[in-house]
């Protein structure tokens, strides 16, 4: 099967089985939407650490930004949802130049240097009350809006919302992976003096790396905003944000564009459908489980071990 | 305003003493083993809680809980050091996100175990108040831990400094090879390092049941708050922990007498943040260069 | 002038490793660096490509001072350079590694260009292979100098790239590099240990001992100078 037909049967499934076929069950699609905001904040999360080389403990950071932004904007000046989303996106990329300071900070320090800040904009927030609301929050923040007879302010509608922002999210990640851009990132890993020596930017190239996971995030964030009509600051920054989206991306495998996407849809309905009504407290238990197995036993991710393994059969069988 | 502003930089002095030795703990152990150990908070944590148990179930005074608290904390603290020694690749960011994990698994074990209610020591010693100088005033516990705080913190360095172990901790860290032919056992320092600082948790965790409130979800927060004075210290400095820990101790009182109490996490970050970025080495460090 | 080099001193703690080294070279050059293991020769290329910050002295290229710059400026400005130990780019293939150099120090990939340096340094048929894992010594010394070239240099400098290569592989690659310079007359920097090896490529030689420059003038000159013989004895001994 080439990866043209692959795509294009994702694709009927993504926007028209899937609707189909659980469209008429609202807490199903509700839980599928959230799995998707996850897989979003996953892909964002996997883009700084696979091209940037960056392990982020932050993300809510840039989550919250983006749903402060889009929800003020709409609210305050008026703005219509979509525009307002694109600027949270741009907001939190914003919010990320105030990070980038922490980007000379290696491995561990800069992944609590971000975590840092995330505290920071979190208290900001519920101390700016003039702006935010503060602790109070911000209720009845606009719906997303019809469009085209098309109501994406509904359940269904938010589905095919944050459907797209995902994959558009992948295939802009596809695109820098494949370009000189994505080249140079790779080779930076293992070999920063040769990359530099060849005339690249490594700072300025991980910036911009940065910069398109704090946008991406951003988005995702805002729609999270209007989606669910109402924020806080210890919700809008919450660490389980980041934390489900780190736990999505290792288990999918960080390393792979469609990995956090497909981690991010199993791990939280697996939490949700199974553990949760299990352990109704403490079933994030399952998610440090989870994340120091595969850290284990297989770094690079579930998806890409079986893949290996299933691959492997077939070279054997084959020989 | 004066009175205020020295009963302020009282109880800030002593949360530094206390903050100096949760971040101990995790000092020692980046020092030996160039990793962070995310879940620190949460072991401090379940020192309390297994202190709050024996209070609760067994009638024990927190203090005569010690023992018991030791051996679960330092019990667990080996499980989460052999775990560290299974990572084989990328060991500084892999033992990262492991830890994250297993800080996660116990915040959460802890809120199945105990719930998310709150809770502090009942034993009235701890919470009665004491009066220095007139003015100054203190729980007996904070007066307690912070004695233990220094204490440990210079037994911990004379431990570091003048003994053979300490020494042999040190060479490991600096050069895990060259240990190795001296005749160190690196995996046996680094056993202890974690032993000690399974200790040095307890007793913080013992602090916190008694000076001030459990809950499950604290365990993070105490966690950053050790790294926080990790890197104001800078590596390698065990008095250097105590005087960032007093710093941070007494740059969030100062907040809150000033301020509000609301930016006093605040003011810790912003402080981290400055130094992080523009004193790489840390305020006392003595490695010049980083890892 | 293309490069001048003023009183560069490089110092590691207490040890000097290039001391108050000063000289220039013209377009289309071709210099050898000569000196005994650790006489500073590596250390001087990484003061001019950027990758140590001398402690005292100037460089310049083509007028422009290169102190200032980071090294990915350098490389745009001009400086090609070719590891001693060979340094991939790791986990692209060999074309892949030219067209990062190409596309980031020039600013366009250079298609056309590559196939050239491709062809030029017989590495055509290994272009899709690994850069990091399926090549050969030659080969990787032949990327190293590849990989400079896509970055469109006026100074190319070659750190030890015929070490290591047995005679046959030497002359080869010597045959290399003429044709690199016919094609692209671009100057050249040489260090190399073996007498023969500067003799037959460099017009002029430069002697570095101790960090110091002791020699400095054509081959046959210079490989006689009684000073330059006793540090090449002294340092082969030590
Ligand atoms: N980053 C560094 N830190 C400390 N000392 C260094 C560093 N780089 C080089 N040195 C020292 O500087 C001196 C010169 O080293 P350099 O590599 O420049 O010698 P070289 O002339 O290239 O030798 P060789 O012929 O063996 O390649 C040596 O004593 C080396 O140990
Ligand atoms: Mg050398």
């Amino acid at each position: 099967m080439t990866n043209a037909i692959k795509l294009a049967i994702f694709l009927v499934l993504a926007y028209g089985a899937v609707p189909l076929a659980l469209g008429g069950n609202p807490y199903v699609i509700g839980l599928i939407v959230a799995s998707l905001t996850i897989g979003g904040i996953s892909v964002a999360w996997a883009l700084l650490g696979n091209l940037g080389g960056m392990v982020s403990f932050g993300h809510a950071a840039f989550f919250g930004v983006g749903a402060y932004v889009s929800a003020l904007l709409t609210m305050r000046a008026g703005w219509p949802v979509f525009p307002a989303m694109l600027a949270a996106g741009v907001g939190a990329a914003i919010a990320s130049v105030a990070t980038m300071p922490a980007l000379r900070l290696r491995g561990p320090y800069f992944a609590l240097a971000i975590l840092a800040y995330a505290e920071i904009f979190r208290i900001l927030a519920t101390e700016l009350k003039s702006v935010t609301g503060g602790a109070a929050g911000l209720l009845s923040i606009p719906r997303l809006p019809m469009v085209l007879g098309i109501d994406f302010g509904s359940k269904l509608g938010g589905y095919f919302v944050i459907l797209t922002i995902v994959l558009l999210a992948m295939t802009g990640y596809q695109l820098i992976r494949r370009s000189p851009y994505g080249l140079a990132l790779k080779a930076m890993h293992d070999s920063e003096d040769a990359t530099k020596v060849v005339g690249v930017n490594s700072t300025m190239l991980k910036a911009w790396m940065l910069m398109v996971s704090a946008f991406i995030t951003g988005v995702v964030g805002a729609f999270n905003a209007h989606y669910i009509n109402f924020l806080e600051p210890d919700y809008a920054f919450a660490g389980l944000w980041t934390t489900l989206a780190i736990v999505s991306a290792i288990f999918g495998g960080y390393r792979t564009v469609t990995g956090p996407l497909l981690g991010a849809v199993v791990v939280y309905l697996v939490d949700q459908l199974l553990f949760k009504a299990i352990l109704p407290q403490g079933h994030q238990i399952v998610l440090g489980v989870l994340l120091g197995a595969m850290i284990l036993f297989s770094p690079g991710g579930l998806m890409p071990l079986l893949v290996a393994k299933f691959t492997r059969k077939e070279a054997s069988h084959a020989a | 305003m004066i009175d205020l502003i020295a009963q302020s930089l009282f109880s800030g002095l002593l949360s530094g003493a206390y903050y100096a030795l949760i971040a101990l703990g995790l000092a020692l152990v980046f020092g030996t083993m160039r990793v962070i150990n995310l879940a620190h908070g949460e072991l401090v944590l379940l020192g309390a809680y297994v202190s709050y148990t024996a209070e609760e179930r067994l009638g024990l005074d927190p203090l005569a809980s010690l023992p018991l608290a030791l051996m679960v904390v330092i019990a667990a603290n080996m499980v989460v050091y052999y775990l560290i020694s299974l990572i084989k690749k990328d060991r500084e960011l892999n033992s990262l996100i492991l830890t994250f994990g297993i800080g996660v698994i116990l915040t959460n074990a802890m809120l199945m175990i105990w719930s998310a209610d709150i809770h502090s020591a009942t034993t009235p010693w701890y919470h009665d108040a004491v009066i220095l100088f007139d003015t100054l005033f203190a729980m007996q516990a904070e007066l307690v831990f912070a004695g233990a705080g220094v204490v440990l913190v210079g037994a911990v360095w004379w431990w570091l400094e003048k003994t053979w172990y300490g020494r042999a901790l040190r060479a490991v860290a600096s050069n895990r090879d060259a240990a190795k032919l001296m005749g160190v056992d690196p995996r046996l320092t680094e056993i202890l390092s974690f032993a000690v600082a399974g200790l040095l948790a307890t007793v913080s965790g013992l602090a916190l049941y008694t000076a001030k409130v459990i809950q499950p979800s604290l365990g993070h927060n105490l966690t950053v708050k050790a790294f926080i004075i990790t890197v104001l210290a800078g590596i390698g400095s065990v008095p250097g922990v105590l005087l960032g820990a007093v710093l941070l101790g007494v740059v969030e009182s100062l907040t809150v007498t000033i301020a509000s109490s609301a930016l006093q996490e605040l003011a810790g970050m912003v402080l981290f943040l400055v130094v992080l970025l523009l004193m790489p080495s840390g305020l006392f460090g003595r490695a010049k260069r980083r890892g | 002038m293309l490069l001048e080099l003023d009183g560069i001193t490089v110092a590691f703690g207490g040890l000097v490793a290039v001391s108050n080294v000063s000289f220039t070279m013209a377009e289309g050059d071709v210099l050898g660096l000569v000196g005994p293991n650790g006489a500073g020769k590596t250390t001087l290329f990484n003061a001019v490509s950027g990758l140590v910050r001398p402690t005292q002295g100037r460089a310049r290229l083509l007028g422009r001072d290169l102190i200032a710059m980071p090294i990915h400026a350098r490389a745009r400005a001009g400086i090609g350079r070719a590891f001693q130990v060979p340094q991939p780019l790791h986990e692209l293939t060999v074309r892949e590694n030219l067209i990062v150099a190409s596309r980031f120090a020039t600013g366009r990939i250079d298609n056309e260009r590559i196939d050239e340096i491709l062809d030029l340094l017989k590495l055509g048929h290994k272009a899709e292979a690994e850069a990091s894992t399926a090549l050969a010594l030659t080969e990787q010394k032949a990327l190293e100098v590849a990989k400079a070239l896509a970055t469109n240099p006026k100074l190319l400098m070659l750190d030890e790239v015929l070490a290591g290569l047995e005679t046959a592989g030497k002359r080869a690659f010597m045959h290399t590099l003429d044709a690199v310079r016919a094609r692209y007359g671009l100057a050249l920097l040489i260090i190399e240990h073996d007498i023969e090896t500067i003799t037959r490529l460099c017009q002029r030689v430069i002697v570095l001992n101790f960090g110091k420059l002791i020699a400095e003038g054509t081959p046959e000159h210079v490989f006689n100078d009684s000073e330059v013989i006793r540090s090449y004895t002294g340092g082969e001994a030590a």
